[in-house]
This record gives structure tokens, sequence and C-alpha cells, in this order.
């Protein structure tokens, strides 16, 4: 119905204006503002390397731990906060959705760009942390960007099918931040992937989000490509799940206005 | 191509009726599921159909007035023609950009500035940011919020951000547009302006859908009426036709409904309340119909257990949201009830009526002029219509014909 490049240049505006919507509004009447998207990791990166560097003395690779944790929570962070907002990003604009139409999936990809925006300002302590540790980028940095196109892609078939789900069942909103903090911990994010034992490898990496964080570590901190068939089955299950996704959002969001 | 820019055939809407605000728990599905497994009956699901087989088509330029009593399916159509929903069965086609006025606002963030609204709901409703740009001072001048532009709208008056979500909406351009009770928005200056720009909307040819529970503003403004009733498509045509027969058809409603009795207080120690109310024409036949010029006599039977120093009864006319379009009370001289009385009647005399063809309820109570306090209240006592050729002349808008008369002086 809608395919003509001219509404897809206006739906383009349509995703700016919700992502500038979520940005001023998460940061306006607040003090530290935007720093707050560099706390989330920083703080996390504190706690980690007292806890599993310190105390239980976690390898790293030969890296410092610091900055082994940091290269993983800033990606993680995002892939995080964007399911957070996504799942609920249907319930939290219900009074838009009862009445007004436009393209459902456009909160969505809005929420993805916020969160990017978040990426983007916590990196910049990471740039400040590789001068701190003298670690310097080689070519195989160029990497992050295919990892993050495959990321974006998973969070967006991920929070496809979950804020669809929560529009009829408020249940996913209360078990999304459960199932988000044991999925970080199936995630090479606190630790390496090398303290997976052998025979566990080929499971464990049926997350498709453990090859595309280890990937960003080997990228930007060892200089090296990410494991790739690991990547490669990343990269097929993340186009089974957006695939499907997609067909039950866009089936779903025809009625969303029904029962929302 | 065509010139028919809204296309409907053979559309129908089911909702499922789902109990508490929960729209339903992976508990009741579980539920669900495992008493199929287990062979028990299930319940089956409560169903029903807002919209059934409704067909009809618009041609561009076209504008048409939706009429129906409440909970007729008028909303539901709204939805499906704004795309809001589908239809369960049936299909709908539109050609040309769409826009409403039905939920002016919607979408509007808090947090944000007047400025930054502007243009947020703007794009919500289809528009590029360029064009918001263009037309950027034409909407705040619309909508009169001048120097709070910049303000986080969380700090607007209701009425200031009505004004913006009304300015942002009319000022989007739609080849269709939607209305919905657009007379019911902002003061009397405001109005003026949503009317200026109805009809110049209706001057550039666009398609309109109005929907509207006062029918003098359905026939100014639309030639073609559909009327909605359970769903179902009850007449569409020729507007002045359909307002005629939605009349006669609310009229018979009217008659079979019951009035309400309200005010009641300590026990039935009241010391005076009415019994009946009772309408009738000039020759004192029975009637609920009338013309403008028509004579109307109400007669109000009361009763009184003892006498009191000081009563005032009094009749007011609503429209069919329960607005109180004027009144007419006794004087608390005029009338006094000296001796308890079994059966008094009074009687009011409206002539002419002069309001304007429609539908009305009437009000009668009896109160204490001192302290205002009702002794009693009827509700919808009455239920009054308003039709016929002199009704239906267009020489006067909204509710009431006064008397009158236009002089050229130069």
């Amino acid at each position: 119905m809608h395919n003509t490049t001219a509404d897809l240049f206006r739906h383009w505006e349509l995703i700016s204006s919700f992502a500038l919507r979520d940005i001023k509004a998460r940061y306006k009447q607040s003090a530290l503002g935007v720093a707050w998207a560099l706390l989330q990791p920083l703080s996390m990166m504190v706690v980690f390397t007292l806890v599993f560097s310190l105390f239980a003395k976690v390898p790293s690779d030969g890296i410092p731990y610091p900055v082994f944790a940091y290269s993983a929570l800033i990606f993680w962070t995002f892939f995080s906060n964007a399911i957070t907002g996504g799942t609920v990003a249907m319930v939290s604009n219900a009074s838009l959705i009862r009445k007004i139409y436009f393209p459902r999936e456009t909160l969505l990809i809005a929420v993805l760009l916020a969160g990017l925006l978040d990426l983007g300002v916590a990196s910049l302590l990471f740039v400040g942390m590789l001068f701190y540790y003298k670690v310097s980028l080689s070519l195989a940095a160029l990497w992050v960007v295919p990892l993050l196109l495959v990321q974006i892609t998973l969070t967006f078939g991920v929070i496809s099918l979950t804020s669809a789900s929560h529009v009829y069942y408020r249940d996913i909103g209360h078990a999304l931040p459960l199932v988000v903090q044991l999925w970080m911990f199936a995630t090479p994010v606190a630790y390496p992937v090398s303290v997976i034992p052998g025979w566990l490898h080929p499971f464990y990496m049926l997350n498709p989000m453990a090859a595309i964080i280890d990937g960003y570590r080997r990228a930007l901190i060892l200089g090296t490509a990410p494991e790739l068939p690991a990547l490669g089955m990343s990269v097929a299950i993340t186009a089974i799940i957006t695939t499907i996704a997609l067909l039950v959002f866009k089936r779903a969001a025809r009625t969303f206005a029904d029962v929302i | 191509m065509s010139d028919t820019t809204i296309e409907l055939s053979g559309v129908s809407k089911r909702y499922r009726l789902r109990h508490g605000w929960y729209v339903t728990s992976l508990k009741d599905e579980v539920g669900r599921l495992t008493a199929r497994l287990l062979g028990r009956a299930v319940q089956p699901r409560e169903e029903f159909w807002a919209l059934r087989d409704v067909s009809f088509s618009l041609e561009r330029g076209e504008v048409l007035g939706l009429i129906g009593m409440n909970g007729a399916g008028k909303s539901t159509l709204l939805k499906i023609l704004s795309q809001v929903t589908v239809p369960t069965t049936g299909s709908f086609v539109t050609n040309g950009r769409l826009g409403s006025l039905i939920e002016i606002g919607a979408g509007f963030h808090p947090d944000l500035s007047g400025r930054e609204n502007i243009f947020l709901n703007g794009s919500i409703m289809g528009m590029t940011r360029r064009e918001v740009q263009r037309k950027f001072d034409q909407i705040v001048a619309f909508a009169e919020v001048g120097r709070f532009i910049d303000t986080p709208i969380k700090f607007y008056s209701s009425g200031m951000q009505m004004r913006l979500g009304f300015a942002v909406a009319a000022h989007t351009d739609p080849d269709i547009l939607l209305i919905d009770e657009i007379l019911a928005v902002g003061d009397a200056s405001f109005q003026a302006k949503c009317l200026n720009k109805l009809a110049e909307l209706k001057e550039q040819d666009k398609t309109i859908v109005l929907v509207s529970h006062n029918l003098t503003n359905i026939t100014e403004h639309a030639r073609t009426v559909l009327w909605i009733d359970h769903g179902t498509i009850r007449m569409f045509g020729e507007s002045d036709a359909v307002v005629d027969a939605y009349l006669e058809h609310v009229t018979a409603d009217m008659s079979a409904e019951d009035s309400h009795h309200e005010a009641r207080d300590s026990g039935g120690d009241r010391p005076i309340s009415i019994l009946g109310v009772a309408m009738a024409d000039a020759s004192e036949r029975p009637q609920n119909r009338f013309d403008r010029e028509d004579t109307v006599v109400i007669d109000v039977t009361y009763s009184a257990s003892r006498p009191i120093p000081g009563v005032v009864f009094g009749v007011s006319v609503h429209d069919v949201h329960g607005y109180d379009l004027g009144g007419v009370v006794t004087d608390p001289d005029s009338i006094k009830v000296t001796a308890p009385a079994d059966h008094g009647v009074l009687r009011l005399t409206l002539s002419p009526l002069l309001f304007n063809k429609g539908a009305y309820t009437l009000d009668a109570y009896v109160l204490d002029p001192a302290t205002r306090r009702y002794y009693d209240l009827r509700r919808r006592a009455l239920r009054l219509v308003v039709d016929g050729h002199r009704a239906a002349s267009r020489e006067s808008t909204g509710y009431v014909f006064y008397p009158h008369q236009w002089e050229r002086l130069k």
C-alpha cells in the first residue's frame, strides 16, 4: 500500500522525530543529562573489575581487565537498553497507536537510533581508555561496522517479537529484565570465550550475541578478525529470527489498536 | 484513474470481548490450552460485531455526514477509515493522503516544548520536516500560543494544548479529512476559526467525513449522509432525507425509553414532587414532533404534602449531549403552594417553539428558591423532535431560531 520513495522518506523523518523525542525527553529535567549514557557502562565496569578481576581472578586474555570489560559493556548496554525500551515501545505509545495510523515499526527503529547515540557517548570514554592503556587500533577495528549491523538487525528482530507479544501479554514486560540479565551471563561480557570448556563451545556459540561481543573485543583490542564460523552461525540465526519476527510483527501490528 | 477517494466494500469488524484491564495473561492462555488438551469444554470468547457488511464509496470533493446513536459503530468506522485498525472482513481502499481531526494532539509529549511538539506531531500526521518548517508560523499563529512556543507543553492550559493540536492537524493538508465533533473544541473565537478552516477545506475540493450529533451542522455541511445503526448501514443518501428518517426513528425510540427520576432525598419526605410531565400540540393532542413555529404545551403534574412558602418550577431544554440550551422558570412569587395538593397541574406554553431541526430532551424540576435545593428533578422527562419544512430552512444556524428582521439601511 505504501511503497513509494516519498513514503519511505517521510517514515524516515517520523523515525528521527520519535528518536529525537525519546532522547530529549530522557535527558530533560535531569542534571547529568546525556552523561547517564556513560555512567551506566562505566559503573558496571567498576563493579565487574572489582568482582570478576580482583576477587574472582577471572582471566582477560592478557588485556587489562577494565578495558576488556568496557569494550564489551558499551555494546551490551546498547543491546540491553534497546531490548528493554523496544519491548515496551508499543504499550508506552498506546495512546498514539489507539488513535493514529503510522507504521508501527518506526517506534522500534527509533529506539535503536536513540540507543546508538548513547553508544556513541559511551564510546568516547572507550577512546580515552585505549590511550590510557596504550592499546592501538589496527585495521581489524573496521570489523566493528559489520558486527554492529548484525547486532542491530538481531536487536530489531528480538524487539519486533517481544514488543508485539507485550501488546497481548504483559507478562513479557515482567520477564524481560530477568531474561536480559541471564542472557548477559551467557555472553562473554565479563569473561573471555577462552574459559568455556571445549565441548560446550559449539552450544555456547548458538547464542548469536556471543560471537558478536567476542568479535568487538578481538577487532578493537586484539586487532584480529572475529571467529568467523561462529560469526557465520550468528548471522544465520539473526536472519532467521528477524525474518520470522518481521512477519509476525507486520501481521500483529494491524490490530494493535484493538487490543493495546 | 477514477475520482473515487474512499471505497469500502463489505466491511465488517469483530471485537472479542475481554474482561478486566489486562488484555489477556499467559495464565489464562495456559488455562485455556490445558483445558483443551484435557478435553474439557473451553468457554467460548464473547464476540461483538461493531460493523457488519458496510459498503459505500466517496468521490473527491464530497462531504459525508456520519450519524447514528452512541455505540452504533461510528467510531469503529472512523478507526477503519483512518487505518488505525483493519476490518475483520471486507476491503477498504483510500486514494490520497488521509488526515484526521479526531484525536488532535495525540502524540504530544508533555516534556517537550510547543515547537518540538509541532514537529513531532506533524511528522506523526505524515508531514515532512520541511513542510512543517514552511507552515510553522501559520500553525503558531493559528494556535495562538505565541511566546509560549518554547515552553514545555505540560505547562500549557488544556485549551492551549487543544488549540495547538488542532492547529497542527488542520495544516497537514490531507486529501481526505475525518472530523469528529470539530465544534466541541475551544472557545467561540477559536470555533469560528475552525469553521473557516472547514469551509476553506471544502473549497479546496477535499473529501471530508464529518461526524456530529448536531444535525444542523450535518445538514449544513454535508450533501450526503450515512446513517449507521447497530453496525449496519441504515440509510445512505441525500442529507435532508436521511436526517429526516433518522429523526423519525429517534422519536420512536424515545417514547419507548423511560425518564429518570432523581434528587430523591430523605426517604419520601418530599414536600413537593413531580408526578408526570406531558407534551401536546396547540389542540392538546399528545405529540413530541413539532415544526419550528408550532405551539408546544407542556403540563407538569405535581403533588404537595404540605403548604410550601417558596417554590419555583422549571423546564430546561438539552441537546443530545445533555448540554443546557436554555430553560425557563416560574417567578418565585407567582406560583404558591398554600395547601396540600394531590394533582396540581402547571402548564407551560412555548409559542412559537423556535428550536431548529434536531432532537432534544427536556428536564422538569421544582426547587426551593432560597436554597436552590431541588425538591424534585426529572431528567429527560420528555423528548422533543423538531423537523418539518420550516425547521429545515437555512435561515438560521445552531439550535435556536430567534425572531428577527433584516433591514437595508444604505
